[in-house]
C-alpha cells in the first residue's frame, strides 16, 4: 500500500508539472525556431523563403554590410511564405510580438492586408533616411498607407511576355511582331502560329486569375478603387480582360493546367511557345538548358480602348519589413545601406540569382546592361527595370485575396458558360459579403 | 480523417471487476479507487487545460468581431452565426463535405468489413503480407499521398496515360479541373488511405469473436453468407459503431486532401468546411471570430451525428 501511495503522489506531482509546462512558454525565451529580434546586440534575425533567391540575397547583403560593420551578424531563417503569413497572423492575434524577427519578407499582394489588420507588426520607416523616390511608385504603393512607408521593395515583379524565337521564326514572326501590340493583334498572330506550328503561345493554372489581374493592372485598373471598395461588377476593363482570357482559352492559344508544376512543365517541355508572367519567371524558364538562345522577352499586349491601355504590368514581387520587435535603428541602417543604397550589392546578386532590383539606381550599372546568352543576348535585366518603371500603380486593398479568389471562381463559371456580367456581379457580392 | 485513436478492445469485458467493497475512501476499495482517480488526474487535467479551455475560448471568440487583433463583442452577440446563414461559400463547402461523408464512409466501412473477413479466414495464405499491404497506406503522410494523387490525376498524369493506353478514353480527362471528377478523386484518395485503417479495427474485433459460435452456426446448416450476417456481424457491432463515429468525425473535419489534392478547386467546389475555415483565418483577410463560429458549427454537426449513431447503433442498455 505504501508503494501505491508513493506512485499516486508521483502521478499528482507529474500532473502539476505538466500543467505548468503547458502554461509556460511565454517567459520571454527567444526560442530556436525563429523570433528573437530586438536584442540590440548587433545581430539581426530575418525570415525569407527562397534559398536560391531572397535568402541568398539577404546573406549577400549581410556580407556587404559587414565590410563596414564587422560586428553585425545576420541570421536568415528559411521560412516558406505561407508559414510566414501563418506565424505573423498567430503572433499578432496572440500579442506575442516579442517572437518576431527583426526583418521579414512579405509578398506585395499581402502587404495591405497585413498592414491594415495588424499595424502592430510593423515599424514606420518613413523617416529612416531611405529614399523611397528611388523605387517605382507602383511598387512603393504596396507598402504605403496614409503617406507612411512600411516596407523596402525588393524584387521586381514587372510583367514580361517571354517567347520562343525558334517557334516564331518557323511561322515567319519575330519578337518585334509581339512588341507594343494589342491583345487583338496578339490573338491574331497566335492563331496563325498555332495553325502553322501546332504550338500554343501561353499556359497557366486553371482557376487562377493572374493573367487577368495583369491585364487589368496594365490599364491602371484593379479589383478595388482607391478607397478599397470592390469594383468587380460593371468594370469595363475587367469584363474586357475576361473576354480576352476566354478568347485565348477557346482558341486553344492558352493551355489550362491544374498546378504550378504542370504550368512550368508546359514551357520547359516545349509544349507551349511562351508565357506571360512576372520577370521572376525567367528563373524557371532557364531550367530548360537545351533552349539556350531560343528565348526573347518583350512587353505585354495592351488592352485597347480601356483606361490608360499601357503595355506594362506586374505580378508578384516582395518587400522587406522592419518588424515592431526589431532593433529598428540597425535594421533600417542595414536595409538602407544594401537593398536601398548599394549598386555593388545588386551587381553581386543579379547574375547568380536573377533577383532584379526595384531600386532604380541599380539599373544604371553595367551589369544590368550585359547581354544574356540564354535570351539570345538580350539585356533582359535592363528591360525588366525599364518595364517596371512604367507600370501603372493600383490599390490592392486589404481584401485582395477575396477579390482574386472570387474573380477566379467567376472565370471558372464563365468558361463553363455563365454570363460574364452575372458571374462578376456574384463575385462582387461575395467580396462585399466578406467585407461586412 | 486525421484522428488517430488507439483501439480499446471491448471495454465492457472488465465490467464485473469493480472494487469489491465500500464506496468511502477509508475502505480498501475506496483507497484503490482514490489511487485510480489520482492516476486519471494527469490526463484529465491536461485535457482540461489543452482541449476544453481552448474550446471555451473559441466559443467566446466566435461571439466577437473586429479588425485584426482588435476584437470586441459583436452586436448582436450571434452576429457571426447569423452571417453563416447568408454565406454561400460556407453552404457550398458544407454540402460538399456532407457529400464526401455520405458517399465515402459507407463504401469504406463495407469494403473494410469484407477485407477483414477475407483476412480472417484461417486457410488464407500469406496473411501477413496481405495485412501489411492493406494497412500500409495508413503509414503514409496525408500530405505526401495527396500530392502523389494530384500528380497521378494530372491531365498528363499516370491515370490518363493508362486509360488512353487501354483505349478506354479518347482524350485525357481533366480530373482536377471539373467539379465532379475533382470530388471523385478526393473520395478515391480517402478510400485508399483509410480503408485499411478501419479494417484493422474489424480484424481485432473478429479475433475476439468466439470461434465456437461460428462453428455452431455451421453445424446448424448456415451457409457462409448467413453465418456472416447473423453470427459475425452482430458481434462486431460495437466495433462498427466505433469506426462509423470515428470516420464521420474525421470526414467532417477533412482538411489535408482538400488543401493539397485539389486546393479546393475548381471555383471552391471541392473544398471542405475545414479548408474554408483555414482560408478565412490565414489566406483571406483574417476573420477569427467568424472562423471560430464555423468551427462551432462543425462541432455541433459532429456531435449530432455521433449522438444519432449512438442512439441507432448502441443497444446495450
Amino acid at each position: 500500500m505504501r508503494k501505491k501511495m508513493t506512485l499516486a503522489s508521483v502521478a499528482g506531482v507529474a500532473t502539476i508539472t505538466l500543467a505548468l509546462a503547458a502554461c509556460g512558454g511565454g517567459d520571454g525565451s527567444t526560442g530556436g525556431d525563429g523570433g528573437g529580434g530586438g536584442e540590440g546586440d548587433g545581430s539581426l534575425t530575418v525570415w525569407a523563403w527562397d534559398p536560391a533567391f531572397n535568402v541568398y540575397a539577404m546573406n549577400e547583403a549581410a556580407t556587404i554590410y559587414q565590410q563596414d560593420n564587422p560586428d553585425v551578424t545576420v541570421e536568415v531563417i528559411e521560412t516558406p511564405w505561407e508559414d510566414i503569413q501563418t506565424k505573423l497572423t498567430t503572433l499578432a492575434q496572440t500579442g506575442e510580438l516579442e517572437e518576431l524577427p527583426d526583418i521579414f519578407l512579405m509578398q506585395n499582394n499581402a502587404f495591405q492586408k497585413n498592414l491594415i489588420n495588424y499595424p502592430e507588426l510593423f515599424t514606420d520607416i518613413t523617416d529612416s533616411g531611405i529614399d523611397f523616390a528611388e523605387f517605382p511608385e507602383s511598387v512603393v504603393a504596396f507598402s504605403t498607407t496614409e503617406g507612411a512607408n512600411y516596407g523596402v521593395p525588393f524584387d521586381n515583379g514587372a510583367a514580361v511576355t517571354a517567347l520562343r524565337t525558334d517557334v516564331l521564326a518557323e511561322a515567319g514572326y519575330t519578337i518585334e511582331d509581339f512588341t507594343d501590340i494589342t491583345w487583338d493583334e496578339f490573338i491574331a498572330n497566335g492563331e496563325d502560329i498555332l495553325a502553322q506550328t501546332g504550338k500554343p503561345l501561353l499556359s497557366g493554372v486553371a482557376g487562377e486569375s493572374d493573367l487577368i489581374t495583369m491585364i487589368l493592372q496594365s490599364t491602371g485598373g484593379s479589383l478595388f478603387d482607391a478607397d478599397g471598395n470592390p469594383t468587380i461588377s460593371d468594370n469595363d476593363a475587367l469584363l474586357q480582360a475576361i473576354d480576352v482570357y476566354t478568347r485565348l482559352v477557346e482558341s486553344g492559344l492558352f493551355v489550362e493546367v491544374n498546378s504550378w508544376d504542370e504550368y512550368i512543365g508546359t514551357f520547359v517541355n516545349s509544349n507551349v511557345a511562351g508565357t506571360i508572367n512576372g520577370i521572376w519567371i525567367l528563373g524557371s524558364i532557364q531550367t530548360a538548358e537545351d533552349q539556350t538562345g531560343l528565348w526573347n522577352i518583350t512587353n505585354l499586349p495592351s488592352l485597347e480602348g480601356v483606361g490608360e491601355a499601357t503595355n506594362y504590368s506586374a505580378n508578384g514581387g516582395s518587400s522587406w519589413v522592419v518588424s515592431s520587435n526589431a532593433d529598428a535603428e540597425l535594421a533600417e541602417d542595414f536595409l538602407g545601406a544594401t537593398f536601398a543604397g548599394s549598386t555593388e550589392f545588386y551587381d553581386t546578386i543579379l547574375p547568380s540569382s536573377g533577383a532584379i532590383a526595384n531600386w532604380i539606381p541599380a539599373s544604371e550599372s553595367e551589369v544590368y546592361a550585359e547581354p544574356h546568352p540564354f535570351f539570345a543576348d538580350q539585356p533582359v535585366f535592363q528591360l525588366a527595370v525599364e518595364f517596371g518603371a512604367q507600370v501603372p500603380s493600383v490599390n490592392t486593398g486589404a481584401y485582395y485575396y477575396e477579390g482574386r479568389d472570387a474573380v477566379s471562381a467567376a472565370i471558372t463559371n464563365i468558361l463553363n458558360g455563365a454570363d460574364p456580367a452575372d458571374a462578376l456581379a456574384e463575385a462582387q457580392a461575395t467580396v462585399e459579403f466578406a467585407m461586412q | 480523417m486525421s484522428t488517430q485513436v488507439t483501439p480499446v478492445v471491448s471495454p465492457d469485458r472488465h465490467r464485473d471487476e469493480r472494487p469489491p467493497s465500500g464506496r468511502g475512501f477509508g475502505s480498501l476499495g475506496g483507497r484503490r479507487s482514490l489511487t485510480g482517480w489520482i492516476f486519471l488526474l494527469p490526463a484529465a487535467l491536461l485535457i482540461l487545460v489543452m482541449n476544453f479551455w481552448p474550446m471555451f475560448q473559441a466559443f467566446i471568440l466566435s461571439l466577437q468581431t473586429g479588425r485584426g487583433a482588435q476584437l470586441s463583442f459583436a452586436e448582436p452577440l450571434w452576429f457571426n452565426y447569423e452571417r453563416l446563414l447568408a454565406d454561400q461559400t460556407f453552404w457550398m463547402t458544407l454540402r460538399t463535405t456532407l457529400l464526401y461523408l455520405v458517399i465515402q464512409v459507407p463504401i469504406m466501412l463495407a469494403v473494410a468489413l469484407v477485407l477483414a473477413n477475407i483476412l480472417n479466414n484461417p486457410r488464407l495464405r500469406f496473411k501477413g503480407m496481405w495485412r501489411t499491404a492493406i494497412f500500409l497506406p495508413c503509414a503514409v503522410s496525408l500530405v505526401s499521398y495527396a500530392l502523389v494523387f494530384r500528380t497521378m490525376f494530372a491531365t498528363d498524369g499516370l491515370v490518363n496515360d493508362v486509360l488512353t493506353g487501354i483505349n478506354l478514353i479518347d482524350a485525357p480527362i481533366n480530373w482536377l479541373g471539373q467539379t465532379h471528377t475533382a470530388q471523385f478523386v478526393i473520395i478515391i484518395g480517402l478510400l485508399w488511405r483509410w480503408t485499411g485503417y478501419n479494417m484493422v479495427f474489424y480484424l481485432a474485433g473478429l479475433q475476439n469473436i468466439d470461434h465456437s459460435t461460428v462453428e455452431a452456426a455451421k453445424v446448424d446448416g448456415a451457409n457462409a453468407a448467413k453465418t456472416f450476417w447473423y453470427v459475425t456481424l452482430p458481434q462486431l457491432k460495437p466495433m462498427i459503431l466505433l469506426t462509423a463515429i470515428m470516420s464521420t468525425n474525421g470526414t467532417i473535419q477533412l482538411f489535408d486532401e482538400s488543401y493539397n489534392l485539389t486546393a479546393g478547386g475548381p471555383a471552391y467546389t471541392s473544398m471542405s468546411v475545414s479548408h474554408y475555415l483555414y482560408e478565412v483565418s490565414f489566406v483571406q483577410n483574417p476573420n477569427f471570430g467568424y472562423a471560430a463560429a464555423i468551427s462551432y458549427v462543425i462541432l455541433v454537426i459532429v456531435a449530432l451525428l455521433a449522438a444519432i449513431q449512438l442512439k441507432v447503433g448502441d443497444k446495450r442498455d
